[in-house]
């Protein structure tokens, strides 16, 4: 596998509103935002609904344009989707009337690319281990098997930047720790930057280099935490309880452990 | 295939035994579903095979109540009713027959099949013999206003060769109408629900058209159209078109948005998203509309070729009632029913094929 470039995100004084459809309010979902984020990180946002932490993936991959400011990848300002910035989606959104091995290779078939790639689209089906489903069609499947078809479906692109938006919060918590274990055996091995928008804590902890902490009204970021400890990481350890209570308190959740 | 079970479990453990999970790894879905059901009493098995056996009973009282009973009126060649009867009865007796080998071998869906229609079947002909009775045997349906079947078969084998040609022409109306009308229905549909500019010229149209029910055209356009046929076709496709034009728009215009930006992340271009997202996505409500444009489209056929169109199924059912052979608009009237039922029939098969990803899905 061909090692992707180093990329440079960059967030420049990114503000987004939207307007109420209800009525004529604007609410602000981000406000004059910085942030910088380079390959072989793993970004967990994390915050409270409303904070603007969907907004930030969603303004990456170019599927909406910031109000002000501007987003570049190496120094390139990002103003519509590539597969170079896949998004895996809370929702698994594969397409019901394919089958899982079609939505696997769907991605290749849009840019012309399937034929002789046929191995990749076997490699993904592996990786996931849903071999024996790859006729069957998504609505056969479970929440955990969808969202691995939806995992695999982004990363067949190889993408140099990989956009996580709550990937897991739909999934029970067994389901969910495997996941979480899967998702970051993929990323080290190909070590591209990834950005996981998450509403756990333990999660952002347990898979971010960076933890960017959130609050909302208006969406802004309140503390940036680097985790640099090794992985696999030890939910029970204590500096992985400290990195909770700390974040916790940015939250305004604090616990006695002040 | 109860043998699966047939070894009893180990009587310690209560383990199914290594052969019998190995023998659950490899279950097919139809053995799956008869393990699962309950065990039939033999008391059920004979009712069911009393059950399958009944058409055959049925169609014997058909035969014995036209052949027994004398008639009350004049019949010309009786032998053509009762032909159609065993004709029946035997293609009956053999689907029946093949269903019982397929179980001896173990396969139970055709066997189900023909249990669950039985009954059906039966009635069809009781339904036979009652009205045969009605006719032929008592009067109290009156000829010649209702004509027995022994009848209606005689005619329809006697004017076969003008049957079929107006069978022919209104088909060829028919289909021609309804492409025509949903190619275009689809055409307008889609870019409809997908272009607002589009939706906004195009929705006023159909809001205007909309409500008309389409033989109020049809005067209109015998006046106005060149060519009859031409004028016909055009108001089958009206029909149509507007049926699949509507059923498309909302269908596109639903899909959801997640289904778009999913698309656009993994590369897909706006023609694709068309093509291979919102289309594919709308499949089940175009189908609907094809459906539905048929139904519109068999109407509208029949209404122009009773009113206008000098050839036809239609035109031949009241010409025959100009000329007062009643049997004659029987016979057609048994040939529309006929064709209708396996145009729809033909539908419904396209349409479960191009939606199997609906079936089966786990709610």
């Amino acid at each position: 596998m061909a090692e992707n470039r180093h990329v440079t995100l960059k967030l420049e004084g990114v503000s987004k509103s939207f307007a109420k459809v209800e009525n004529d309010e604007v609410t602000h979902a981000l406000n004059n935002v910085d942030l910088t984020m380079e390959s072989g990180e793993f970004i967990s946002l994390v915050g409270p609904s409303g904070c603007g932490k969907s907004t930030i993936l969603r303004l990456v991959a170019g599927l909406i344009p910031p109000t002000t400011g501007k987003i570049t990848v190496n120094g390139q300002e990002v103003t519509k989707p590539s597969p170079e910035r896949g998004m895996v989606f809370q929702k698994p959104t594969l397409f019901p009337w394919l089958t899982v091995e079609k939505n696997i290779a769907f991605s290749l078939q849009m840019q012309g690319k399937l034929k002789g790639n046929e191995d990749k689209v076997e490699r993904m089906l592996k990786t996931i281990g849903l071999e024996d489903f790859r006729d069957d069609y998504p609505g056969q499947l479970s929440g955990g098997m969808a969202q691995r078809v939806a995992l695999v479906r982004t990363l067949i692109n190889e993408p140099e930047i990989l956009t996580l938006d709550e990937p897991l919060g739909a999934l029970d918590a067994f389901t969910r720790m495997n996941m979480q274990d899967e998702i970051l055996n993929i990323w080290r091995q190909k070590k591209q930057l990834a950005v996981m928008v998450t509403h756990d804590v333990d999660e952002a902890i347990y898979m971010g280099t960076r933890v960017i902490v959130m609050e909302a009204n208006p969406g802004r970021i309140v503390a940036d935490i680097p985790i640099p400890d090794e992985y696999p990481r030890d939910r029970s350890s204590q500096t992985f309880v400290e990195y909770r209570n700390r974040i916790l308190n940015k939250l305004h959740y604090g616990g006695k452990h002040q | 295939m109860k043998t699966i079970f047939s070894q009893p479990l180990d009587s310690r453990s209560g383990k199914p035994s290594p052969e019998q999970t190995a023998q659950l790894d490899n279950l097919t879905r139809q053995q799956l579903k008869e393990l699962e059901e309950k065990e039939k009493t033999p008391l059920q098995k004979a009712l069911d095979l009393v059950i399958v056996l009944l058409p055959l009973v049925c169609s014997v009282v058909a035969m014995l109540e036209y052949q027994l009973i004398p008639n009350y009126t004049a019949n010309k060649k009786p032998m053509t009713y009762l032909c159609l009867l065993v004709l029946l009865a035997v293609i009956y007796g053999l689907y029946l027959l093949f269903s019982l080998v397929k179980r001896g071998k173990g396969d139970r869906t055709v066997f189900d099949k023909v249990r669950y229609k039985a009954p059906l079947y039966s009635a069809l002909f009781l339904f036979l013999a009652l009205y045969d009775y009605l006719t032929l045997k008592t009067g109290i349906l009156m000829y010649p206003f209702v004509p027995h079947l022994n009848a209606i078969l005689n005619i329809a084998w006697e004017d076969r060769a003008y049957l079929i040609e107006c069978t022919l022409h209104t088909l060829r109306l028919l289909f021609l109408g309804y492409f025509i009308g949903v190619a275009l229905g689809l055409v307008t549909g889609i870019t409809c629900g997908y272009s607002q500019k589009v939706r906004y010229w195009v929705t006023p149209i159909i809001k205007f058209l909309g409500p008309i029910p389409t033989s109020t055209w049809i005067p209109i356009i015998m006046v106005i159209a060149s060519s009859l046929f031409g004028g016909a076709v055009f108001i089958i496709a009206l029909g149509s078109w507007f049926a699949v034009t509507v059923a498309s728009m909302t269908g596109i215009s639903n899909v959801d948005k997640d289904y778009f930006e999913a698309a656009k992340t993994l590369g897909a271009s706006e023609r694709q998203l068309v093509f291979r997202v919102a289309i594919p996505h709308a499949m089940p409500s175009i189908l609907q509309g094809c459906t539905q444009a048929m139904s519109s489209a068999c109407t509208a056929i029949m209404i122009a070729e009773m009113m206008g169109v000098k050839a036809g199924l239609g035109w031949y059912m009241t010409w025959a009632k100009a000329w007062a052979s009643y049997d004659k608009m029987f016979a057609a009237l048994f040939v529309i029913c006929f064709i209708f039922t396996v145009v729809t029939k033909a539908l419904d098969l396209i349409k479960k094929r191009a939606l199997r990803w609906q079936n089966g899905v786990v709610k």
